[in-house]
């Protein structure tokens, strides 16, 4: 390659940029476009790790900086990033930033109904209906700090996370980790976006690239849509009703939305949980970046 | 040999977003990103000179699509017309296709030069007349008119792509067309607007797995069950409806393999095709990539027959193109009447031809600075490196926002049309 190093992370930088003002633009997340700022990402990433395969000893370095900064913040960076990935892999229909977007609790103990992933049911749940466990979910990262206490499982390839909230132990299996992207209805200064769910793993500390860059400014919050800004339907609306939603189309009818259903309802209504590609994140190749700065 | 008409007027704002010609070159359809759709037509001032020159006026202008909001998934839904294809003309009316990322509509274009005057119940004025005074019957007869041009919507064919549409192609059948969006191409019927079917489904089952996007589509000219797509990885694939239903295994699979000293971050992107388009003896197919067009023989997959170089000297650039969002530009490609020459867009308005017979290539300017009308269009130079020469102009010194994307060519005549941001050109081939 005909980049040296620093192009490289001004790249990555640029990339991440370019995914985050993705989502807001009109007309809805462009697939082909961030498919190929991926590659860039991923083009960059192998750059560095090829630069730097031989320096291992550097990751007792890293865990220093990593305590000084503190845990916390790492985690709302990264949920940050976590949460733009997120936007990308699963919001393909192109759902904008603001809208709300739930990720459902792959959890044990929780109904079936949470894994509903309807954006905009989620976006039409007011605060106050506790009944919805989506809502519930969502909003209890925003009144609360639950961040998870990591648990090593004893395969490489799991974690096991333990809601401190709901006492729900989550496995996340394969290098997947699923991660809850959640709005807040209040917007705490700096506008920090929080992930539900880390996986940490106790050898290294997962940080986002983004961590050094000097004009780091706060990330677009997602914000609950309101009823004011959103031409949609004033009415509660139960994820699994159908025939809510079909009301919402107005004179299209419902042989549109059957028809657009079809192809549609993959999108929303069959995942359960969320799952963000790993190499992007973690992988030895960012932390052995971040140390060479 | 070119001179030079320009035609969208100046200070507008509408940037066009595509441009076509009709099958018999009278009619130029542009599409803008504010969803209108304007269409010249061409009036011949003494075709029987040999210097005649053609003249397109504008002939009708609607709005096809309009912004739109989709509540289920909160997102707006853009009304920039992506597409425009015209469907052989049958009768005395036009009917061509115009398509925004989501929704394609069948317009009719129809021509009024009579009316109706002498009702035996209506008054001139519309108003109903006592049928106790009629006394004697007539028969109503048709009368000229001031030429009136009328687009009017029959078919809204919706609700077929969850990603966005980038291509729309008529069958040579006359009966069906395709819709392409990112992941998938659907196959429709003129006449049937509630269904469709779907014909190409590269949507991974765990969508973190996508690695390749659609990225164009058209049918084969003569060969009604053939069709070719292209994709962000640099490939095309061509498809035969007759061997099963859904072409997700392809006939033909064209590529070229990368030359690995070329490798560099933005590899993938240079390589993601943005146009493809086949020749009009159906022969051959040009695909447009970032920085070349490729010409293609149907019965070699292996590699194109001709490469053309658009812009090289932008190799060294791509960094400051990531930047700047221009190396995700979507170039289109043309060819002319016969296939022996092809055009493609560039920067700083330039666009090039590459006529394929004599070996040799062409850079224009499209612009009011450097062309007046009637004036012969000269050739340009870009300067890579080294010592620039009078006229030539540095690769640094170029305008990355004045963009050539849409050009078409008359599909008989030397006439073309070079769409800048938003203005079109419509320069003509002095015959001699």
């Amino acid at each position: 390659m005909m980049e040296c190093a620093f192009d490289a992370q001004n790249l990555i930088s640029i990339s991440l940029r370019k995914i985050q003002s993705s989502r807001t633009q009109r007309g809805g997340i462009k697939l082909h476009k961030n498919l190929l700022v991926t590659y860039v990402l991923r083009n960059a990433r192998q750059f560095y790790m090829s630069k730097n395969l031989s320096q291992t000893q550097r990751t007792h370095h890293y865990e220093d900086v990593a305590a000084v900064r503190g845990r916390h913040e790492y985690l709302e960076l990264t949920g940050s990033l976590t949460e733009l990935a997120d936007d990308f892999y699963c919001n393909f229909t192109g759902v904008e930033s603001d809208t709300w977007h739930c990720g459902a609790h792959q959890s044990i103990g929780q109904p079936a109904e949470v894994a509903h992933q309807d954006a905009s049911a989620c976006a039409m749940v007011p605060q106050s209906d506790s009944e919805l466990m989506v809502s519930e979910a969502c909003w209890s990262c925003a009144d609360k700090s639950s961040w998870d206490l990591p648990v090593l499982n004893a395969q490489a390839n799991q974690k096991t996370v333990l809601d401190l909230d709901t006492h729900v132990v989550t496995t996340v299996t394969n290098g997947y980790f699923h991660s809850d992207c959640c709005a807040q209805s209040k917007q705490p200064q700096g506008a920090q976006c929080y992930s539900k769910k880390r996986k940490m793993d106790t050898s290294y500390y997962v940080v986002d690239p983004e961590f050094y860059l000097p004009d780091f400014g706060p990330w677009p919050c997602k914000r609950m849509r309101t009823d004011d800004d959103s031409p949609s339907e004033p009415e509660q609306l139960d994820s699994s009703n159908i025939s809510n939603l079909i009301s919402v189309l107005g004179s299209g009818g419902l042989s549109e939305f059957v028809s657009w259903q079809q192809t549609d309802l993959e999108q929303i209504i069959a995942a359960q949980t969320i799952c963000l590609k790993h190499t992007l994140l973690t992988g030895s190749g960012w932390t052995r970046a971040i140390e060479a700065f | 040999v070119l001179l030079e008409r320009d035609k969208r007027g100046v200070g507008r704002t509408d940037i066009i977003s595509t441009v076509e010609f009709n099958h018999t070159g009278e009619l130029l359809a542009t599409g803008d990103k504010g969803g209108r759709v304007v269409i010249f037509q061409q009036e011949i001032e003494n075709k029987s000179q040999p210097q005649f020159r053609s003249e397109y006026n504008v002939y009708s202008t609607f709005q096809s699509h309009e912004p739109e909001f989709d509540y289920l998934k909160s997102l707006e839904i853009e009304e920039k017309i992506n597409k425009i294809r015209w469907l052989p003309q049958k009768n005395a009316a036009q009917f061509l296709l115009s398509t925004n990322d989501k929704t394609i509509k069948l317009w009719k274009i129809s021509e009024r030069d009579k009316r109706p005057e002498g009702y035996n119940l209506k008054e001139e004025d519309g108003r109903y007349k006592d049928p106790n005074t009629i006394m004697s019957l007539r028969v109503p007869v048709l009368i000229p008119m001031d030429l009136m041009v009328e687009a009017s919507p029959r078919r809204v064919f919706a609700n077929a792509h969850t990603y966005h549409i980038n291509s729309i192609s008529v069958n040579s059948d006359n009966e069906t067309y395709l819709s392409a969006d990112d992941l998938r191409i659907n196959l429709w019927h003129l006449e049937i607007t509630d269904r469709s079917f779907n014909i190409v489904d590269i949507k991974p089952a765990n969508m973190e797995e996508l690695t390749e996007v659609i990225t164009a589509a058209e049918f084969h000219p003569h060969q009604c069950n053939t069709f070719v797509y292209s994709s962000s990885k640099g490939t095309i694939r061509l498809c035969d409806m007759r061997a099963s239903a859904l072409c997700d295994k392809h006939s033909k699979l064209f590529e070229e393999p990368e030359d690995p000293s070329n490798r560099s971050f933005f590899s993938e992107i240079i390589s993601s095709i943005s146009d493809v388009k086949f020749s009009h003896n159906g022969r051959y197919m040009m695909t447009r990539d970032y920085l070349s067009v490729k010409i293609w023989d149907l019965n070699m997959e292996n590699r194109p027959v001709e490469t053309y170089q658009v812009h090289e000297y932008l190799r060294s650039k791509l960094c400051s193109l990531y930047e700047n969002d221009c190396i995700f530009d979507k170039f289109e490609c043309c060819w002319n009447g016969n296939d022996s020459v092809v055009m493609t867009g560039s920067y700083n308005n330039f666009f090039r031809m590459f006529d394929r017979g004599q070996r040799r290539d062409v850079t224009l300017e499209a612009s009011r600075e450097n062309s007046k009308p009637m004036q012969v269009l000269k050739p340009r130079k870009v300067c890579a490196g080294g010592k620039r020469k009078k006229d030539e102009i540095s690769v640094d010194s170029l305008d990355f926002n004045k963009k050539i994307l849409h050009t078409a060519w008359h599909p008989q005549d030397n006439i073309i049309a070079v769409a800048t941001t938003n203005n079109l050109y419509i320069f003509q081939d002095k015959v001699n």
